[in-house]
């Protein structure tokens, strides 16, 4: 009994996919094979690929003399591409823009999103339950929407003769700026106009994500830590920012990483609003490196900035997690 | 372990498949050399053929091709061609992605500037077999300036479609003129007599720019009005290994000047108001807020598909600083194959039935807008002119062309080289002399990358 006994747990662990059947097994396989086929093709490879570009001086536009082209016209560069980012070239000074104007992008658009995004979940939340679909539903619609129309309904919105915002501004006696999206010249606060044009028609595309995580956050907080706070004496702000806020810690953590994610790589806006201008004051990685790859055929140098970009999300991710991370559970 | 292994072959069979795209399309005439005669080659067996032919989905350009594939086909009914288009990015994304893994089409549409520096140096596109045409007979039929982005090394590697020209002529807006009491269609004698005009239709509301009397602002106007204004003077924008360019010279500062001036001296486009990304010649002519807008002959004909009962018309400007007119092109688009075809010999075939033969020129031309690349459609322009009039005055340009030359990224060269800085200096961000140097260097170090 005893030798039966105590390997029982090991066995047990080591070999509970030995109970299933074969044709479970075979289900099991057939299940997985298909969706594992589609990560490894679609992002494993493509992912590896990246990284064997980045350290050669890759065109598509060339026949090279190995595997898939590589060497020979298309050589090996060890770490070349790299070392050429802090060059003087206009290259290298583009790259070195977009990489701020990425940064400053993403800095932007993740406070202003939570400052608009967990007020409204609150309001959103305490009224009444017929009208919470309704409002839900209003704030996700942009969500939804193609981000190429959007984009075009913004810049419509800010055409310096035509445009809507423009015409409500004269509406009310001021004087509008130049243009919103071509004047190298305009600033606020130091941040170029065009920028803060971009980030505008983002967050309003991007907010009501967000607004529903929060209102989904808000309604998993039992009720009973609320009434608790009352008992004692707490008032609204007490409750919100004693019980709420730590409760939704977890939440946030999740959307702030996923908001600052989406914001290092949104292209589109940038794209169809700015085309990086004016001056390159719009110019991010992703369309950065859009361009170098598909327009200027410069893979190897477009997968050297992949590569810089990956490592940017990794770093401020990590430094968000160890910032936001949180024991609270409930 | 069985279901492991399972699960292994799976994986393998399908990453043999995947990566083996390039080993089961590789055609039997890789090996050889592309000025290979197509006669060399294994003749056409007089069995059914397919053929696959790509291009960008602009409509015009989407229904001259089918038209043309069709009467091709009713021609040679042993040849089908499978005709696929893709919106413009993705046509560029798909290039390069199936040129690596080898499975592009066998004829495919490309800009003729890209063809030597890019696709033909690269290795990727074949020869024009000699018993098809070679250089000097192709030289009797095309204007020089459209043949020359396809010819390098010895060898023409396409044949084009059109005389890409962006050149010396402008939209002019009917109602402005007469508003204005200015003759229609303008007779410009000089371009200081254009400049006076536009001042008179320029429109300032409330401190916006509400109307451009004269608005050259794109992309490729910026870029090419300065390289004719160059050559104008008899400068030349290579250096002399004729790889490197040579911008800062008398002449460009010359050339930058003055268009520097149109913007802050006489007025007559904002800057900032009017640029490529926000209203952009080609769409916003037709609504009204420019008088003169500088484009090619092709944005007539785009927007009149949009704009049907627009009172405009299409006319010759002068020469920017009155002397002999002297002007850069492109070598637009046309038809090349790909080294990797199976089928060569109806491969040449297609492009040269596209191409050369005149009855397939002008439905291509007058479907797509553009102006012909073959020269007797010009030296007999009633079937051409009988469709699109409004490029008349375009064919006493033509003569005066010279292709652009090997400008390494011809993209780059104007979109985040000479456009951006030229703009920021007609803004004021830069002075010419700054903007000079500034193309210069950038123009150069783009070369020296590409090597």
């Amino acid at each position: 009994m005893t030798n039966i006994a105590v390997p029982v747990p090991i066995r047990v662990k080591q070999e509970k996919g030995a109970n299933l059947r074969p044709w479970q097994r075979a289900f099991v396989a057939g299940s997985l094979t298909p969706i594992m086929a589609l990560l490894i093709f679609f992002s494993v490879l493509p992912m590896v690929w990246v990284v064997v570009l980045c350290f050669y001086n890759f065109s598509p536009a060339r026949a090279g003399s190995g595997f898939m082209d590589l060497g020979g016209a298309n050589p090996f560069v060890g770490l070349d591409n790299f070392k050429a980012m802090f060059a003087t070239s206009q290259t290298s000074h583009i790259f070195r823009l977009a990489f701020l104007n990425t940064i400053v992008f993403s800095v932007l658009v993740l406070p202003v999103n939570l400052v608009i995004t967990l007020p409204l979940a609150i309001l959103v939340e305490s009224v009444h339950d017929r009208l919470k679909g309704f409002f839900r539903a209003i704030y996700f619609m942009p969500v939804i929407s193609s981000a190429v129309a959007v984009s075009l309904m913004w810049g419509f919105i800010y055409h310096p003769q035509q445009g809507l915002l423009n015409a409500l501004i004269k509406a009310i006696g001021l004087t509008p700026p130049r243009a919103w999206l071509t004047d190298p010249n305009a600033s606020f606060l130091g941040v170029n106009l065009a920028m803060i044009a971009v980030i505008i028609a983002y967050i309003w595309q991007d907010f009501g994500y967000n607004l529903i995580i929060f209102i989904a956050a808000l309604q998993g907080i039992p009720q009973e830590f609320r009434d608790a706070a009352r008992v004692d004496g707490a008032n609204a702000w007490q409750e919100f920012w004693h019980i709420i806020m730590p409760l939704l810690k977890p939440t946030l953590l999740f959307v702030c990483v996923m908001t600052m994610l989406s914001s290092l790589q949104v292209f589109v806006p940038f794209q169809v609003m700015t085309n990086g201008g004016p001056a390159f004051q719009t110019e991010v990685l992703v369309k950065n490196i859009y361009d170098y790859a598909f327009r200027y055929k410069q893979m190897g140098w477009a997968a050297a900035i992949s590569m810089v970009l990956f490592m940017l999300v990794m770093f401020i991710t990590f430094i968000q997690f160890r910032l936001l991370r949180s024991e609270v559970e409930y | 372990m069985r279901d492991k292994i399972l699960i292994l072959v799976l994986i393998i069979t399908f990453a043999l498949t995947a990566c083996g795209g390039k080993a089961t399309t590789a055609p039997p005439l890789q090996a050889a050399p592309t000025d290979t005669p197509v006669s060399a080659n294994p003749p056409s067996s007089g069995e059914k053929v397919t053929l696959k032919m790509w291009s960008h989905s602009n409509p015009a350009f989407q229904k001259a091709n089918e038209l043309l594939i069709a009467k091709f086909q009713e021609q040679n009914p042993n040849i089908e061609v499978k005709f696929e288009t893709f919106e413009y990015d993705l046509y560029l994304q798909n290039l390069e992605t199936s040129m690596v893994a080898g499975t592009e089409a066998d004829v495919m549409e490309l800009f003729g500037t890209w063809i030597c520096p890019q696709y033909a140096s690269g290795g990727r596109l074949m020869s024009v077999p000699e018993d098809v045409m070679t250089y000097d007979q192709a030289k009797q039929i095309f204007f020089q300036a459209t043949l020359d982005g396809y010819y390098c090394d010895g060898k023409l590697y396409g044949l084009p479609h059109e005389f890409n020209l962006e050149n010396g002529g402008a939209l002019v807006n009917q109602e402005m003129f007469e508003k204005a009491g200015l003759a229609f269609p303008p007779q410009w004698a000089t371009f200081a007599d254009l400049i006076a005009d536009a001042k008179k239709m320029t429109a300032v509301e409330g401190g916006t720019m509400t109307v451009a009397g004269f608005d050259p602002i794109t992309g490729d106007g910026l870029t090419f009005t300065f390289l004719a204004a160059i050559l104008e003077q008899g400068g030349n924008y290579f250096a002399a290994d004729n790889r490197h360019f040579n911008f800062d010279t008398p002449e460009a500062r010359k050339a930058l000047q003055m268009i520097v001036d149109w913007a802050q001296k006489d007025k007559v486009v904002d800057p900032v108001v009017f640029t490529d990304e926000s209203n952009s010649v080609s769409t916003a002519f037709w609504t009204n807020i420019m008088a003169i807008g500088f484009i090619g002959s092709w944005a007539a004909g785009e927007g009149l598909i949009s704009y049907p009962d627009f009172k405009f018309d299409y006319v010759e400007i002068p020469t920017y600083f009155g002397g002999e007119r002297h002007f850069a092109a492109d070598s637009g688009w046309g038809k090349v194959v790909s080294i990797n075809t199976k089928h060569p010999v109806e491969a040449w075939k297609l492009v040269k039935f596209l191409t050369v033969e005149e009855d397939s020129a002008v439905i291509y031309n007058t479907t797509s807008g553009t102006i012909p690349a073959l020269k007797a459609l010009v030296a007999n322009p009633d079937a051409v002119l009988a469709k699109e009039p409004w490029i008349k005055p375009t064919f006493d340009l033509l003569p005066h062309g010279q292709f652009i030359g090997n400008v390494t990224d011809r993209d780059r060269l104007f979109y985040t080289i000479v456009y951006p800085t030229v703009l920021l200096a007609m803004q004021g961000g830069t002075s010419v002399d700054e903007a000079v140097v500034k193309i210069n260097n950038d123009a150069n170090a783009m070369v020296d990358e590409a090597k």
